[in-house]
């Protein structure tokens, strides 16, 4: 993201900046107007910053609150100049690129990495056997940095190299030979809760949580409803696509402390997972984010840090890995797909009298973050509507397929597509306005939510009322 | 044939996440002429956060929002922060932030109060000033006391506190409890046009309704709701990770993965709901994730209303529209533009 420079006065100012010296850097010093001819410049073009501190006007005096601030990153946004983990670099620094499994299901029989690592460049090549503890999870420690004796989905790291170039480390991911012994892999998480199924963890089930909310009688709900509307939802598996890839760099001091510089958005977790899975103290770790570039819940645990670390400790330089597109597709956490059975019970007038709902999620390969997923999801699911009877329970499973975890909303679109898309259903089968219907429905202050929880500042009702009365819904037909 | 249609959906969803505690801390320091710092563990995920931060800690303390500058995400010199996750920023160090800024203001009370010959508690920070609450004429501004604080008084004018939403674990037989502090709530209505003949979808205007309580920084709320449509937009329509049978991924790149671009993204209409919620900061919920919630719903709404044809698996791909549309003709179920379906097979 070059910043073109406008003016001449621009022109002129960047000329008279210092050059600063790089090695990856043809163009930097030569005049701007050369520079400018470039239509795709390799190295950022140097732009002097105009030093003039943000000092406040009267008008943005208090209150602070309710105003609309601008903030104080925009401005590198709107120059180009912010600085990712990417942008930044350390001397003698390596570059990390992982092998990936590309087989669902096996065991992993051998990993032969002599001639990769003999290349010229190869500074350093890992396995699972190299990291101390090979595991980590939010919740379940089931996942792990490179698989060593098993591959649980086909996005699996299985060795790690550190070369001098990312060209080198790609072309040395090619050298590394993996023998592995195909197993039975398993894809669909209802032919995966059955006891037949291949275990995905074995010994353990691949039902490996649970979560059930229970409110009144649904039975006796559904004997007292004047019509019932069963409908069974499903959702697919969806990336977060955020513009920056996972990219971290881990380096040394001489003291034997180690930093990594990560895209991460929970730093004090990410502290914690390094201290366990590399078996440090944790005060001889220091975690640094900068602005992410988007996270929306993919950038909440750690993935290839404990490889970084114990690459950058075995070559004594600082290491840099930074996920491709394809990887952050194949290795990082996705959105749950879910299917979700509604069974509801209402009266003449559209006002729910019971609802069951049942929820399969498909947990893919890790845990990851599904606990909080299913428990979101399943507490979620009734909708924001004042129902009597209630009853969800829902179940994550285990697939040999991409790990889901976190993402924008943990489970409440996936259950809010399914309520909504039946309450739509129940209001055109009973010919109630479908604006109408949810109103009658609705939490309203004090309202008891299928947990039992006494709600507080609920303004659902005004909600429908206030974008019904800026669509226009009650003048369109 | 183009077909227009409107759907409506509305949702609720917690702040903070269940399962485990998930708390904040926050560190806020006076500097000698009258701005703050503020330390925080959390990490700007491009949403703003620090923005908002930064606003709750200046209107705590009566000072701008250019006034306080905000470090973030070091475990080396930043306090615990649960995340950037589960809309929490705003509400849980939002709390965190201000209760800090709090614990430093109560020291400017003290050094102020003799400065002014009153009681700490008559005070009130207000216009980069301590001044006597009901009369702004007697004050000092607060680089003044920020420096008697540090340089006479010798204490400097700094807060620390943490916040932890309260809750209440789940019964696990019958799942209840008090699992969430609060909640935000939201509709967004869609208009979409379907092509019959296609099944291609095109979502034409979407009008948002969100709840955040207080709106800290009304601008950075309509950006989220803005940025959270667009991943509705695509989750209802075009995204999906597709395997092969031996569970390999087929597309996974930006050429096969479709994403819905600038040229997708419907005219948007954004209302922030009034509210207030005493639990939060200044009133203050959050707003992040909620955003990408009931699009999808109000999209599939649009399109039942437009053609009759109910979609039952996401994403609603032409090929899936389609099949829904010959599945309701063929079990001729009740379509709910009757009249416009008469005067169609009139004209042929």
């Amino acid at each position: 993201m070059a910043q073109k420079p406008g003016s001449k006065k621009d022109s002129a100012m960047s000329k008279k900046a210092k050059p600063v010296r790089s090695k990856k850097s043809a163009v930097i010093g030569r005049p701007v107007e050369t520079v400018e001819t470039l239509r795709l410049p390799a190295v950022m073009q140097q732009v002097a910053y105009p030093i003039e501190a943000l000092a406040p006007k009267v008008r943005q005096q208090t209150p602070a609150v309710g105003q609309r601030a601008t903030r104080p990153d925009c401005r590198l946004h709107g120059l180009g100049q912010t600085k990712y983990i990417d942008d930044m670099s350390f001397p003698g620094m390596l570059y990390c690129k992982i092998k990936r499994a590309g087989i669902a299901s096996a065991l992993i029989k051998k990993i032969d990495v002599r001639e990769a690592e003999a290349m010229p460049g190869v500074m350093a090549i890992i396995t699972g056997k190299d990291i101390p503890v090979n595991s980590y999870g939010p919740s379940i420690k089931d996942q792990p940095v490179l698989a060593d004796d098993r591959v649980f989905h086909a996005g699996d790291g299985v060795a790690a190299v550190a070369a001098v170039t990312e060209q080198i480390a790609l072309e040395a991911l090619d050298k590394i030979r993996v023998e592995y012994e195909p197993l039975t892999p398993i894809f669909d998480p209802v032919e995966a809760m059955k006891d037949s199924a291949p275990k995905v963890h074995p010994p353990s089930s691949n039902i490996y949580a649970t979560k059930l909310i229970k409110k009144g009688d649904v039975e006796k709900g559904f004997r007292e409803s004047y019509r019932i509307f069963e409908d069974t939802f499903t959702t697919q598996m969806v990336e977060h696509v955020p513009l920056e890839p996972h990219c971290s760099i881990a380096s040394w001091d001489a003291n034997g402390r180690l930093t990594i510089h990560s895209t991460l958005g929970r730093i004090t977790l990410g502290r914690t997972d390094m201290a366990r899975t590399l078996q440090l103290p944790i005060s001889r770790i220091r975690m640094v984010a900068t602005i992410v570039g988007g996270n929306f819940g993919g950038k909440n645990e750690i993935t290839q840090e404990p490889a970084l670390a114990v690459l950058s400790k075995m070559t004594g330089r600082p290491v840099k890995g930074t996920f491709t597109r394809t990887e952050e597709f194949i290795a990082t956490t996705t959105r749950h797909p879910i299917i979700m059975h509604y069974k509801t019970g209402v009266s003449k007038e559209g006002k729910i009298i019971a609802r069951k709902v049942r929820l399969v999620l498909d947990g893919g390969a890790y845990c990851s973050w599904s606990e909080t997923t299913l428990g979101k999801a399943c507490i979620l699911s009734p909708g924001p509507y004042n129902i009597e009877n209630v009853h969800s329970e829902a179940f994550v499973v285990y697939t040999n397929k991409t790990m889901t975890g976190a993402m924008r909303g943990f489970g409440a679109p996936q259950v809010c597509f399914a309520y909504e898309s039946q309450m739509d259903e129940i209001a055109h089968a009973l010919n109630i306005d479908p604006l109408e219907i949810r109103l009658r429905n609705a939490f309203h202050e004090g309202s008891a939510s299928p947990t039992g929880q006494v709600l507080h500042s609920v303004v659902v009702k005004d909600s429908l009322l206030q974008a019904a009365e800026r669509y226009g819904w009650k003048e369109a037909r | 044939m183009k077909k227009r249609g409107r759907g409506i959906a509305c949702m609720w969803y917690p702040i903070g996440f269940t399962v485990a505690a998930n708390p904040s801390a926050a560190v806020v320091k006076v500097n000698e002429d009258g701005t703050a710092t503020l330390l925080t563990g959390t990490v700007e995920t491009g949403q703003g956060s620090l923005t908002v931060l930064g606003q709750i800690v200046a209107e705590e303390l009566g000072i701008a929002t250019d006034d306080v500058h905000v470090v973030s995400a070091d475990t080396d010199t930043t306090p615990m922060d649960t995340g950037a996750i589960a809309s929490r920023t705003t509400y849980v160090t939002g709390n965190a932030s201000r209760l800090a800024a709090e614990k430093a203001k109560e020291i400017l009370f003290q050094v102020a109060a003799p400065m002014l010959g009153v009681k700490p508690e008559q005070l009130e920070a207000r216009d980069r000033k301590i001044q006597v609450k009901n009369y702004p004429q007697r004050s000092i501004g607060i680089g003044e006391v920020a420096n008697q604080a540090q340089f006479v008084m010798g204490q400097p004018a700094l807060g620390s506190a943490s916040f932890n939403p309260p809750t209440v674990a789940l019964d696990p037989a019958t799942g209840q409890g008090k699992p969430f502090a609060t909640y935000v709530y939201a509709t967004q209505i869609a208009d979409v046009d379907v092509d019959d003949e296609t099944g291609e979808v095109e979502v034409l205007r979407i009008v948002a309704a969100h709840d955040c309580g207080t709106a800290i920084n009304p601008m950075l709320v309509e950006g989220q709701i803005e940025g959270g449509i667009s991943m509705g937009v695509g989750f209802a329509l075009q995204e999906e990770m597709l395997f092969d049978k031996n569970g390999k991924q087929l597309n996974p790149n930006l050429t096969n993965y479709i994403m819905p671009t600038s040229l997708d993204m419907p005219e948007i209409e954004v209302d922030i709901v009034k509210n207030f919620d005493p639990t939060g900061p200044f009133g203050a919920k959050g707003v992040g994730e909620p955003t990408a919630v009931p699009t999808a719903a109000a999209i599939m709404n649009a399109i039942y209303d437009a053609v009759g044809a109910r979609v039952y698996s996401l994403p609603a791909t032409p090929e899936r529209v389609l099949a829904a549309i010959k599945a309701a003709r063929a079990k001729k179920l009740p379509k709910p533009k009757r009249k416009e379906t008469q005067k169609r097979i009139a004209a042929h």
